[in-house]
């Protein structure tokens, strides 16, 4: 397949229709509706057992890689901590061009970790470890422009998330949930870096919502937004999952529901104006951020086709949502959790006693990581299930009342693993219309990494061992595995190049691509 | 690799409130001296033989730098007053709770009750004896003398990490019983009372068996007398490994 140099430039049109262009991975999530699935079938249950290493290219950054590499026409983008880029040929591994960011000498950072890249037009777009959005141009990798979304303060904002191109905007948000931050979603023009809107996630007195929070404690009410959302082209309308309040474990000082914390927030992706939102966990007590991929899936709904939008939320809940009104329509716990008794008809947790953090300490399932998180899940087009990562854990939560203090986290507490039982992890199917499982199959350790899946029949995923895997999909069936040497805590994606199927999956420093032989 | 993830996040939730070295010491030292310090997977700080004769910054040292060859690991993330506040609550921990008493009994006879039950089979002084267990070099040093006692009389009562039982069996049906030394959802590595290591791929196993018992057995039918000069004996033990660097030892921290 003879690819020109126009035809690596993305356009929105182009990032609307992603899952048209099988060869290719244009955004993080791989197409803007986040089902991690490729319509690729050379690799698949007969043959998955030959895949071998094709190539390995080292980022030279030690420890485990939260990247989720783009792939545009023969081109991988990928990421790695501390503000690295690479633009690499996606069939040989062979480097393009390769930025570091340099910040301002003496900047010691909360995570630098980096999850990826967006694309649109001749430019790449990538978030620092000191929150700045950086667009750099797709052929050298030079800056061509550079936006603060936050003034530094040592120990306090900080960005790690892929951004999201929507239509000529670029849409980021901040992380800092244990730092007292106040949570927004920003969105930047693509060509000048501008700033056209932010969306406070959390709103102070007097706006809607504000009355959920006692006293100022919205000043410093967290709700961080470290994951990149969906985006509906039709309804015009972006999904965006927001993180805990602060401080994390005492609600004393924040009473009220909190909004929008651990909420998922329906925008309008051109002015930044909400249009519903959902409150998964209201005045949460145990970082159960609503991170994870807010799904979007068209089902038959009790018999009729309707636009739906599915998350396994950390608490431990399957949601299924109505993404055009934000309508509660489904929510049953995929794994074993002991702080609500169910859920109310409008969705809201029914709570059991003895789960909150006291001085003392309450063991409470699931633990702080919670029972799904930001792994990527998968939905298969063929099968019709939804593949997500579960993790078993339970934690003893304690409480302390927090005095805030700028740079230094804001927990309020203390939270230690239980030790009486080991954690453990599941790779799930799951039917998003009725919630029940169809297969899992068991890791030895609680997982970080997410799933893909393919028409070949397969889901890939990986575990905390190292392993990456590859499952029938149908089944649970583990058909193949090759332990990489490092925990994995990212997502495999897949892609051709010059009709050639490719799996690549980050593994510690390395990027490691897969295919069968030739 | 788990623990040292969680060692990991317990590390990163340094103190919300400056002015409580209490809670500096809940976020980073409850979860092996447990939550008011009298111990548990750690030594018990109130009890603690390192209270006499340290200073605060020999205390500082050990809490930046860690202990080398020991569980101790380092907390470089504490520094300044938060260091200060948290020496002052171990302080204060000391006048909290029960007072170090001396261990009591014959610690030369109780050296022959170690040789006598064969404690060598399984654990090593300096370089005698067995890798199997844990060794006993500083065991006088890092632990208090009732967690030895209940871990002679009542070996389940905790067992460490490090040394879980496990009982596979093979497809031939060979059954084999030993020490985790490592475990992934494919294959586990076992450590054998024989010296040798045993590995195995699940898919070759018919069964794995997570054992709930100590593999240590419990010596609960000792005499009184020889049980408190066994302890008499552990509690002499302080002495150095070879990967306690020479810095942290002239401290005379063991």
């Amino acid at each position: 397949m003879a690819v020109s140099l126009s035809g690596q430039i993305v356009t929105a049109d182009r990032l609307n229709n992603a899952l048209k262009e099988q060869q290719n991975w244009l955004t993080y999530w791989g197409d803007y509706t986040g089902i991690h699935h490729r319509d690729l079938k050379q690799i698949n249950t007969e043959n998955v057992k030959n895949l071998r290493v094709e190539w390995i290219y080292q980022t030279g950054e030690a420890g485990s890689n939260e990247t989720t590499p783009l792939v545009v026409d023969g081109v991988m983008y990928v990421t790695a901590g501390r503000g690295i880029a690479m633009a690499l040929d996606a069939q040989t591994g062979r480097e393009l061009w390769r930025y570091k960011y340099a910040p301002p000498v003496g900047r010691n950072f909360v995570s630098s970790v980096n999850r990826g890249m967006a694309i649109l037009g001749s430019n790449v777009y990538m978030v620092t470890p000191d929150s700045n959005l950086l667009a750099l141009d797709a052929k050298t990798g030079r800056v061509v422009w550079q936006s603060e979304m936050a003034p530094w303060v040592p120990g306090v904002h900080y960005a790690t998330l892929a951004p999201l191109v929507v239509k000529d905007k670029v849409i980021v948000g901040i992380s800092g949930g244990e730092q007292g931050v106040r949570g927004f979603i920003d969105a930047y023009d693509a060509a000048s870096g501008k700033r056209a809107w932010r969306f406070w996630t959390v709103p102070l007195k007097g706006e809607p919502g504000g009355d959920t929070w006692l006293g100022d404690s919205a000043q410093r009410g967290g709700g961080p937004v470290w994951m990149t959302g969906t985006y509906d082209p039709k309804l015009n309308l972006t999904y965006w999952g927001v993180g805990n309040p602060g401080p994390d474990l005492y609600g004393d000082v924040r009473k009220g529901d909190n909004l929008y914390s651990c909420s998922l927030v329906a925008l309008d992706p051109d002015t930044g104006k909400l249009t519903w939102h959902f409150q998964f966990t209201p005045h949460d007590l145990h970082d159960w951020d609503a991170e994870e991929t807010p799904m979007l899936l068209d089902l038959d709904w009790r018999g009729k086709p309707r636009k739906l939008v599915v998350q396994a939320n950390r608490n431990a809940f399957f949601y299924v949502l109505d993404r055009e009104t934000g309508e509660f329509l489904m929510g049953k716990p995929f794994e074993r959790q002991t702080w609500a008794k169910g859920l109310d008809d409008k969705g809201r947790p029914i709570l059991q006693p003895n789960a909150e953090p006291t001085p003392e300490g309450n063991r409470v399932c699931p633990g702080l990581a919670g029972g799904a998180n930001w792994m990527a899940p998968s939905y298969n087009l063929d099968t019709k299930l939804f593949y997500f990562p579960v993790r078993e854990a339970c934690d003893v939560f304690y409480s302390e009342p927090p005095v805030y203090v700028a740079g230094k986290p804001y927990w309020g507490s203390v939270f230690r693993g239980a030790t009486d039982e080991k954690e453990w992890g599941l790779l799930k199917a799951l039917d998003p219309l009725t919630g029940e499982t169809k297969w899992d199959f068991r890791y030895y350790r609680a997982p970080w990494a997410g799933t893909l899946s393919t028409a070949g029949g397969l889901v890939f995923s990986g575990d905390e061992d190292g392993y990456l895997m590859a499952f029938d999909a149908r089944t649970g069936k583990n058909l193949w595995k090759l332990n990489t040497g490092n925990r994995l805590v990212s997502a495999p994606i897949s892609y051709l190049v010059n009709g050639k199927q490719y799996i690549t999956m980050p593994s510690g420093g390395a990027i490691l691509t897969f295919a069968l032989p030739d | 690799m788990h623990r040292a993830l969680l060692l990991l996040f317990v590390s990163v939730l340094s103190a919300q409130d400056p002015n409580s070295g209490k809670a500096i010491f809940r976020s980073n030292c409850a979860f092996c001296h447990g939550v008011t310090g009298v111990g548990g997977r750690g030594p018990s700080l109130i009890t603690a033989k390192i209270s006499q004769g340290t200073s605060d910054a020999d205390l500082k040292t050990i809490i930046r730098k860690g202990i080398a060859g020991t569980s101790m690991p380092a907390f470089d993330n504490l520094e300044g007053d938060d260091l200060d506040r948290l020496v002052a609550d171990i302080r204060s921990l000391a006048g909290s709770g029960v007072s170090d008493t001396p261990v009591t009994g014959d610690a030369k006879h109780g050296a022959e009750v170690y040789a006598r039950s064969a404690c060598g089979a399984c654990h090593r002084v300096g370089n005698a004896g067995s890798d199997y267990g844990p060794a006993l070099t500083r065991i006088g040093g890092a632990r208090s003398s009732e967690y030895i006692r209940q871990s002679i009389v009542e070996p389940s009562a905790d067992i460490p990490p490090d040394y879980e039982g496990v009982t596979i069996v093979t497809a031939q049906g060979q059954k084999l019983t030993g020490v985790r030394v490592n475990e992934d959802t494919f294959s586990i590595q076992l450590r054998l009372q024989n010296g040798r290591f045993g590995l195995f791929k699940k898919s070759d196993l018919k069964s794995v068996t997570y054992e709930k018992k100590s593999l240590m057995p419990s010596y609960e039918e000792m005499a009184a007398t020889d049980l408190q000069d066994l302890l008499a004996y552990l509690d002499t033990l302080r002495g150095s490994v070879a990967a306690i660097d020479d810095a942290t030892r002239a401290k005379g921290i063991h």
